[in-house]
């Protein structure tokens, strides 16, 4: 065990082979910290898997089985199966990418929430097949080139829409579903917080996002997802029974070119004709989504500018059996 | 029965991914604008911390460790300070004067003493000349460090100009007092109504002392070159502002009262003295040469040297200014003073960097006065002190305060102070004298994360109503909890508050948190960057990797 850090388990720990900056990476190593050592992580195939357990070295200090691409929520069913009958309850936490949860395992997550097991499935979404070379997902948004979608004389980028996943899970009557990124950690704490009280099927969605395959510097990961917050073009939302029960607030709402600029991936839609026109269409879609959900005049305290408050000694820091900073100070 | 695994898997951590990086993030303190800017070289950022958990008396410490009026500096001083904080980027300044009032006021309520910084008393004597506050400031940096300190002053009252030429409503007689009795506690002799070369001789200062202070201010008014001389109707800034604060105001403006008065000058002086003489009663019109505030006209730099401050806090109280005006002559009525002659000032400096206004013929104009006050600068009086003023460090002799520097502000002075008792203890003890070096690494808004701090309005103490009725403070201090939300509105640039966001947000787990800091593990840090770029206050550098 790697016990470098007083302050947290570091359940997913150092030397993973992720690259420089990975957004998912960070975002697993926060969820599993905030969930603990003391969970069964089931791991579909994709980046995740990938970069964290290379040539009979494991990043991973708890339990942690891969399953095949598609049926990560089918095993996660049997381990929570199994668990019950033993009279257990560890909790089961599935962790997948967007391709593991919105294209190739959506089936097995669908039968999994339907049959109502009590497990957390975290997607960590970062909008396209990074792992195999950055092709095209159910989840890549709209114009964004990947390397199945490639923008030319007939095309700006992919064609289609994001898929509205969310609102698929939480169309089965889900206890509880969000969305989160990792721009907002005091945000994503509550929410991991929040769905390991709660009892039968979670789903949690993050956005990730990939310097190699959003093409942007390796230090923006934080602020590119703390843009597509504040543009509107990813809603911070929390969905319970299907109702929404949550929003965080844009303290002020940016242009989405602000969000654009940065990666690569739209570059094109830059000094073209046709990229103008869906510079206006990525702003009607985050104006769209802005309505839906009523982003800008949501009657809550919990706004982009709060969340983002930075304090003196922190806002909160992981599982509760760490000792505070103030014992581990009075320990030396 | 668990069956055995052939394969044990391993860690992870044994791949050392730290040879991947090109860059590293070096955490480094900066030295914040406020602090540059501080002539006095305060910590600000530091003390401010410390008052934000509320640990006030540790706070008061902190500050008094460069500047031991807290009390006064927050009272007069004109705080560059808080035109340089990088919080007026997000919403305005933090409230920094109000915070040292505060905490000097604080100190003076409950009384707490200067704690010595060292406790083997030195036997090499220091003799002061000056008990202003480069005197004062340069003595409680020797009697700190366990140095015999005495000071000679030729005046009746110790303090220097911040007794004699500060009026009431700025800085009560009675907090001076108190922060002067607090560093004299420490053990410091002071020798009042001592001139050198009256009372006690050059010749015995150098015999008996082991080095020498000069601290003599500049208390002699610059004379207005006019030819006539009307001696009872036309004054000095400083004359007036000597005898206000002896308690004379009722003989100054007795005889033949009169309703209006003018004042000749643009600096700070001049506004005292208006200001002055509104509380008693008179109309007062302020004549400058140079233009006001952020109303520059051909030449550059030829704003009044006032502070804007006092210049609006004069307007409020019914002061009238005249810009770019010169003086053509005193008008006169038999004996008594009529009123001054004016004229559009052309050029003010000459191209020498001068005081040489020029006058254009045909725009004169007729300002009435019973009384003309000249406040045009003061000049250092060397008188009695011939011998030792052309001495240097090497003879054990130090200048310092307003005798030697070019701004005039009481925050020099201390720091002077300080900086000369730095100097005195290095060359005693025989060591190279080093000046705050770390005060080179800067940090501005634009290395900063602003975003991560919500917009909070700044507090203020409250402005009293009935302020032109006699010479009472104009502004009261903060309450309590105003001081701790104006201290917790300190971006505290350049220097870590441990918000964790480097620790929360390092892909790789390469942060370590530790008690009282963070460390970066070389071994994993991939140099992605994202540690400095998402850290609010500038701390982390990242460093191009070389080799």
């Amino acid at each position: 065990m790697d016990k470098r850090d007083p302050f947290r388990h570091n359940v997913l720990t150092s030397g993973h082979r992720a690259c420089s900056g990975c957004g998912e990476a960070m975002a697993a190593r926060m969820v599993t910290d905030l969930i603990g050592p003391d969970a069964i992580y089931i791991n579909a195939t994709g980046c995740l898997q990938v970069f964290t357990t290379h040539n009979q070295q494991s990043a991973w200090q708890a339990p942690w089985i891969h399953s095949v691409f598609a049926n990560a929520a089918a095993v996660a069913s049997g381990v929570e199966a199994a668990l019950r009958a033993k009279g257990k309850d560890t909790p089961v936490v599935v962790q997948a990418g967007d391709g593991g949860t919105f294209d190739i395992g959506l089936q097995c997550l669908s039968g999994m929430i339907e049959r109502g097991h009590d497990v957390l499935f975290v997607c960590y979404d970062n909008e396209a097949y990074m792992n195999t070379g950055v092709q095209r997902s159910s989840s890549t948004p709209h114009a964004v080139r990947t390397t199945t979608s490639p923008p030319g004389r007939l095309s700006q980028g992919k064609h289609h829409l994001k898929k509205d996943v969310i609102s698929i899970i939480a169309a089965h009557h889900m206890p509880y579903a969000a969305t989160a990124t990792i721009a907002y950690f005091p945000d994503l704490k509550a929410k991991v917080e929040k769905a390991m009280r709660i009892k039968g099927p979670r789903f949690l969605q993050i956005l990730s996002p990939c310097p190699l395959g959003w093409v942007h510097d390796s230090a923006l990961s934080v602020t590119v997802s703390r843009l597509a917050v504040e543009t509107g073009l990813f809603p911070l939302i929390e969905l319970e029974h299907g109702e929404l029960t949550g929003v965080m607030r844009l303290a002020e709402q940016k242009p989405v070119e602000e969000y654009l600029r940065p990666q690569g991936r739209f570059k094109h839609l830059f000094g073209s004709k046709a990229g103008a026109v869906e510079l206006r269409h990525l702003q009607a879609l985050a104006d769209a989504r802005i309505r839906r959900y009523g982003l800008l005049d949501a009657d809550t305290q919990w706004d982009t500018a709060c969340a983002m408050q930075s304090v003196r000694h922190g806002r909160g820091g992981y599982a509760s059996s760490m000792p505070t900073s103030e014992a581990v100070k009075n320990d030396t | 029965m668990t069956p055995k695994l052939d394969i044990e898997p391993g860690s992870s951590t044994a791949y050392h991914t730290g040879d991947w990086r090109t860059r590293q993030p070096v955490y480094r303190n900066k030295w914040p604008p406020c602090s540059q800017t501080c002539p006095a070289s305060e910590d600000i950022q530091a003390w401010l911390a410390l008052a934000t958990e509320q640990h006030w008396q540790a706070a008061w410490q902190k500050l008094t460790e460069r500047n031991p009026f807290p009390a006064t500096m927050g009272r007069i001083c004109y705080h560059a300070c808080e035109s340089a904080c990088n919080r007026k980027h997000l919403d305005s300044a933090v409230n920094i004067h109000a915070m040292e009032r505060y905490l000097g006021d604080r100190a003076i309520t409950r009384k707490w003493s200067h704690k010595p910084v060292c406790d083997t008393p030195q036997t090499q004597r220091v003799a002061i000349v000056g008990a202003g506050p480069a005197g004062l400031s340069c003595a409680f940096q020797l009697a700190r460090h366990g140095y015999p300190v005495t000071i000679f002053d030729a005046q009746a009252v110790p303090g220097g100009t911040l007794y004699s030429a500060i009026p009431d409503y700025r800085l009560p007689k009675s907090v001076l007092a108190s922060e002067i009795d607090a560093i004299l506690a420490l053990g410091i002799e002071l020798r009042l109504n001592s001139r050198v070369g009256k009372e006690i001789s050059e010749s015995d200062l150098r015999d008996q002392f082991d080095a020498v202070f000069l601290a003599i201010g500049s208390q002699r008014p610059r004379q207005y070159p006019g030819k006539e001389s009307s001696r009872h109707r036309v004054m000095s800034g400083l004359e007036f502002l000597h005898r206000l604060n002896r308690g004379e105001q009722i003989a100054l403006l007795s005889e033949r009262k009169p309703k209006h008065v003018a004042v000749v000058g643009g600096g700070n002086t001049a506004i005292d003295v208006a200001r002055c003489i509104r509380r008693l009663g008179a109309e007062v019109t302020v004549i400058c040469a140079q233009d006001s505030h952020g109303n520059h006209h051909r030449e550059l730099g030829t704003e009044m040297p006032a502070s804007l401050q006092e210049v609006i806090e004069a307007e409020t109280e019914g002061v009238q200014f005249i810009y770019r005006a010169g003086i053509r002559r005193l008008v006169r009525s038999g004996e008594h003073l009529s009123g001054i002659e004016i004229a559009h000032v052309d050029q003010v400096y000459d191209r020498h960097g001068d005081f040489n206004p020029v006058l254009f013929d045909g725009t004169e104009e007729f300002v009435p006065a019973g009384l003309a006050i000249f406040a045009i600068g003061q000049e250092t009086d060397w008188q009695g002190l011939e011998q030792l003023s052309q001495s240097t460090q090497a003879d054990g002799v130090w200048l310092g305060g307003d005798a030697v520097s070019k701004s005039k502000l009481a925050a020099t002075a201390v720091g002077s102070g300080y900086q000369a008792a730095m100097s005195i203890m290095a060359d005693l003890k025989g060591e190279p004298f080093v000046f705050d070096t770390h005060k080179k690494a800067q940090i501005t808004f634009r290395q900063m994360s602003l975003h991560y701090y919500p917009k909070q309005s700044r507090h203020e103490g409250e402005v009293s109503e009935q302020r032109l009725d006699g010479f009472n403070e104009v502004e009261t201090g903060l309450l309590d909890d105003d001081a701790t939300h104006e201290a917790r509105r300190c971006l505290s640039c350049g220097v870590c508050f441990m918000c964790d966001n480097c620790w929360h947000f390092c892909p790789d787990a390469a942060v370590i948190k530790k008690a009282g800091g963070y460390g970066i593990d070389d071994d994993y840090c991939k140099g992605c960057g994202i540690c400095a770029q998402e850290c609010p206050c500038g701390h982390i550098d990242m460093e191009r990797l070389t080799g």
